[in-house]
């Protein structure tokens, strides 16, 4: 497994260069992140006053405290932490159950099957949103927190992920284990589950970016407010108060803190499991 | 996997065995899958030759909804809004974040720092990112204009408001989102390269862009593939961030298919018609990919 | 094995239920006892419309108990057309955009209710806008229509004489660019005017007030003038520029209630948003009025006239699907909204009912509104017309006409040009259906 040390030492005038472009990288990527964390600690005129603030004169840190009286971030932050927790269990587990089955057992109708798969993650998903809208209907799940699971948790992209790391693991490995006499589900919980543990990683860290930050899908499915998610609870801040540039960056920093908490905590894995699973295209 | 030698008639129990075994493994996961998105996208295959309106039901329409594409000056500007945006994108974030894989991959200090925020981009939701891009982008009170004047040009662009420049900046934010999660992938590639074949280009007197070509680029084939064909359907699927950077604006100068296809569909109710459009994308992202497949597979012949 | 049939089992079940379409969605009728009805809403703590008619309407009707569902009032219509499309709509749905209204009647989503039309007073306004084929497909509760409003502190710090109805738009246009000046002068920030970004602020003006101006003509070329005024407005820097009212998601409210801009066109419904954020000070606090919109030519000007300006109104439909006792609850609901009661108890939560002229006292008994006879005269007279007439090709008109908008005001596209291409779209694409 690659481990990703740096491994080359350049020479001096090309370690010079190499910092310079280092740092203005680093600059072009933080900087609207330093603009969003300054936004939120100035008050509502200062976020457009010109000349530019880059630093708040005096940092506002009452808007930390303002958005969780004058918005429902609490609920939000709930509904959204809970959809991400069983969204992100069953698409790893039934992705990489499925994965399993693709990759390492033949028999036939298998490839049409996954060619399926392979299909729908080129047509745009706002071009079957009605049909799988009534499509949810039918099984009553609309207008409940359920309507998001089934939305996101049997996507295509997890079985793709994980079918493209299992394809790495050598056949001569399974075919021993079956040898030995373990069942085929012994073998992906005991043998498959423990070695792709970074590219379980990176599917979980991809599934949870994606489904913390999903817009269109709890718009067109929650109705309650109290069903709300952090992203449409946020949108409909910024409409309500529209004039709040300051408290609205303020919601958007909470919105991004957790993940980027999450990916901080687990990026030695996650980088693996990306560059891993993306390798054996 | 390798077949073991037995009996013809073992054989045929084992079939049917893997069979069973085979489909319980997908069982949990196509259920939704066929339920959820298989049968809603095999029904927009015949949704787009029918006139439908969402309510009631479909009137079959033949061709009707292609002949009226082929005169539709709108779907052709978004169709050539939507290659513009390829046409640049792809190479740009190609070229951006190999170039930031090679230098990750020396022995610089902040490496990992830099691994790490490199990836920030990609997983802030699309909604805070549209509202800091557009106020970094506005043209008179932004901080990139202010910049821009700052360093002595005249008159800067009006990025997200002028036709111009609308697609440019749509371009830029679109790579800057993107090239942590590829300069990662380019990461991993170039790790998998022997280090023996740069000591033995050098041996032969390669200089560093030689090395690069002869080296570099064909150890990254592999990689660089994945890449372009995940590349191009995003970019060719490119939705939210142009629906709450421009919202197509100003006038069509960043209207992309996908946004079309929501447009038609929903703000003005020609499901059938917007089936239809949907199916051309389907068809374009489908061919891509098979062109990239057919010339990654004669040159690594 | 068993649990795979159970499978494609229930996927073919779903599949034959989608592919014959939507199944009945009628509900046990009881044929006495307790009704509840659902209405649908949209940004339920900031628009207590819904919650005002729906509580009135019980106190009348003890039996009937009106539930609100809340839907997201940016796309109202993608999730109501989804809920319908599915057969889990509420029993009552607000025509919240008239654009959208003949999709909905058209579609056969609304129940004909010309029966309660033909019970209604003559006062109450934009029923027409809802007639399609001589029926009528929904009740008006609310009529606005759109005005100017004015900020007397900042006029008397410019020293610029504040308007008394006989404004033309060259009479504006020259009152916001002195504004500005003198204003600057004066050491205030603030600009002259503002129009928000919507399409409607240009094109609904040109449209309700030039003569034989109509959408569906497919001749655009009334709209000029209007976009000269507003590009020269932009350019003499009397008006934010498009550009950055967008990239900074500049919101009316802000620009007019924090003394951005001294004079704001905007919709009647303001003044109760207004008077609200004055006091949860949203808002600052300063004192301010209302005109009649200003207009083409002077023939219409003058507290004499009737002054002519635009606004949709917003009317209430019911779901087809309701069973029989429901829909006759949901018409004494309708009938209910768009009468003399309703109108009373939106007034006194400053909304602008159907049948304004009745509430006209009752209005500006509220605090916070102003007391001036211009402000009263401009809410009480005036000749609306519709913002989108009733027809097949008015959404995507209005769709080609928005991209008109951004292009010209962003100074993208010169104004004949844009005209030209917008004309040449609207035939193609749209009046060719």
């Amino acid at each position: 497994m690659t481990t990703l040390k740096p491994r080359r030492k350049a020479p001096g005038p090309l370690r010079i260069l190499g910092y310079v472009a280092l740092a203005v990288a680093a600059v072009a990527v933080l900087l609207p992140f330093y603009w969003m964390l300054s936004s939120s600690l100035k008050s509502n005129n200062d976020v457009f006053s010109i000349p530019i603030q880059w630093l708040p004169a005096e940092p506002v840190w009452r808007n930390y405290l303002d958005i969780w009286t004058r918005s429902d971030i609490t609920t939000w932050i709930g509904n959204t932490v809970l959809l991400s927790a069983i969204v992100t269990t069953l698409q790893v587990l039934t992705g990489s159950f499925a994965a399993y089955g693709f990759s390492k057992i033949t028999f036939p109708g298998r490839d049409v099957l996954f060619l399926a798969y392979i299909g729908t993650l080129a047509v745009p998903w706002q071009s079957y949103m009605i049909p799988q809208f009534i499509m949810m209907s039918k099984l009553q799940l609309t207008d409940t927190l359920w309507s998001i699971v089934a939305l996101q948790a049997f996507g295509a992209l997890g079985v793709f992920m994980m079918k493209q790391f299992y394809e790495s693991i050598p056949d001569e490995l399974v075919d021993a284990a079956r040898i030995d006499g373990m069942s085929e589900y012994g073998i992906w919980r005991r043998i498959m589950l423990p070695l792709s543990v970074p590219a379980l990683a990176s599917l979980t860290l991809i599934t949870l970016v994606n489904t913390w930050n999903d817009y269109l899908g709890p718009l067109l499915y929650l109705r309650s407010p109290d069903l709300w998610t952090l992203q449409i609870g946020l949108k409909s801040f910024i409409n309500e108060y529209n004039a709040e540039h300051a408290l609205i960056m303020t919601g958007s920093v909470l919105s991004v803190l957790p993940i980027v908490v999450i990916f901080l905590a687990g990026q030695r894995y996650f980088v693996e499991g990306i560059a891993t699973t993306g390798l054996k295209g | 996997m390798t077949t073991m030698p037995v009996a013809r008639r073992r054989r045929g129990r084992v079939m049917v065995r893997n069979t069973v075994v085979g489909l319980s493994f997908l069982l949990p996961n196509f259920t939704g899958f066929l339920l959820l998105t298989l049968v809603p996208v095999i029904l927009l295959f015949y949704y787009a030759f029918t006139d439908w309106s969402v309510f009631g039901g479909a009137e079959w329409s033949g061709l009707d909804n292609f002949e009226r594409m082929l005169g539709d000056s709108s779907f052709w500007t978004a169709l050539t809004n939507t290659l513009y945006y390829a046409a640049f994108h792809i190479p740009l974030t190609l070229a951006v974040s190999l170039g930031l894989a090679m230098l990750l991959n020396r022995r610089l200090r902040g490496v990992a720092f830099f691994r790490t925020v490199a990836f920030f981009p990609y997983i802030t939701s699309i909604v805070a990112i549209a509202q800091v891009w557009n106020m970094l982008f506005s043209p008179t009170y932004g901080p990139i204009n202010e910049l821009l004047r700052f360093v002595g040009v005249e008159n800067p662009p009006g990025w997200t408001t002028s036709a111009d420049a609308s697609m440019p900046a749509v371009i830029l934010v679109g790579t800057w989102r993107d090239m942590g999660y590829y300069m990662l992938l380019f990461l991993a590639g170039l790790q998998t390269i022997p280090g023996q074949l740069y000591e033995a280009a050098k041996v032969d007197g390669a200089n560093a862009w030689q090395r690069f070509r002869a080296v570099t680029l064909p150890g990254l084939r592999p990689t660089t593939f994945f890449i372009t064909v995940l590349l191009t359907i995003g970019s060719f699927k490119v939705f939210d961030l142009i629906l709450v950077m421009t919202d197509g604006g100003p006038g069509q100068s960043t209207l992309v298919l996908s946004q079309y296809i929501y447009k038609k569909g929903f703000e003005e109710n020609e499901f059938g018609y917007a089936s239809a459009v949907s199916i051309v994308l389907f068809a374009i992202c489908f061919l891509v990919t098979i062109v990239q497949f057919l010339v990654n597979k004669r040159r690594s012949e | 094995m068993k649990r795979s049939i159970a499978a494609v089992l229930g996927a073919a079940t779903a599949l034959s239920l989608v592919l014959s379409g939507c199944g009945g969605g009628g509900d046990d009728a009881d044929e006495t006892g307790p009704l509840t009805l659902s209405l649908a809403g949209w940004s339920l703590s900031t628009t207590p419309e819904f919650k005002t008619l729906a509580d009135g309407f019980h106190t009348a009707n003890p039996d009937i108990t009106v539930e609100l569902k809340e839907y997201d009032a940016t796309n109202y219509d993608t999730q109501m057309i989804a809920d319908l499309a599915a057969g889990k709509a509420p029993d009552v749905y607000v025509q919240k955009n008239l654009k959208n209204f003949y999709t909905y009647q058209d579609g056969k989503q609304l129940l004909d209710v010309s029966d309660i039309a033909g019970s209604l007073g003559a006062n109450v306004g934009g029923l027409s806008a809802y007639q399609v084929d001589g029926k009528t497909w929904a009740i008006p509760y609310r009529q606005d229509s759109w005005v100017l409003y004015y900020n007397k502190a900042l006029f008397d710090k410019a020293g610029v004489k504040q308007p008394d109805g006989s404004w033309t738009w060259d009479d504006y246009a020259a009152a916001a660019k002195e504004l500005t000046t003198k204003l600057k002068g004066a050491g205030d920030k603030a600009l002259g005017t503002y129009q928000h970004t919507w399409q409607s602020t240009v094109q609904s003006f040109a449209l309700a007030q030039t003569a034989g101006a109509s959408l569906e003509s497919g001749d655009f070329s009334y709209l000029k003038p209007y976009y000269e005024r507003s590009l020269d407005l932009q350019n003499a820097g009397a008006q934010v520029k498009l550009g950055d009212a967008t990239t900074n998601s500049l919101t009316y409210q802000a620009q007019f209630g924090k003394q951005q801009s001294a004079m704001l066109v905007m919709g009647s419904w303001y003044m109760a948003t207004l008077r609200s954020q004055q006091t949860s000070g949203d808002a600052d606090k300063f004192e301010w009025g209302i005109a009649p919109a200003p207009q083409q030519t002077k023939a219409t000007t003058g507290t004499a006239a009737v002054p002519v300006t635009f606004a949709d109104p917003t009317g209430l439909g019911i779901n087809p699907k309701v069973s029989d006792r429901k829909a006759e609850a949901a018409k004494k609901f309708l009938a209910y909204a768009a009468g003399v009661d309703a109108a009373k108890s939106l007034a006194g939560i400053g909304i602008t009912p159907a049948d304004s002229a009745a509430v006209t006292d009752t209005f500006f008994q509220l605090d916070g509104i102003p007391q001036d006879d211009l402000s009263k005269f401009a809410f009480a007279t005036h000749d609306t017309k519709p913002e989108n007439p009733v027809g097949k090709y008015t959404a995507g008109l209005q769709n080609v006409l928005n991209d008109l908008h951004t292009a010209v005001l962003s100074g993208a596209t010169p104004i004949d040009q844009a005209i030209t291409e917008a004309q040449d779209r609207a035939k193609n694409e749209v009046l060719s259906k």
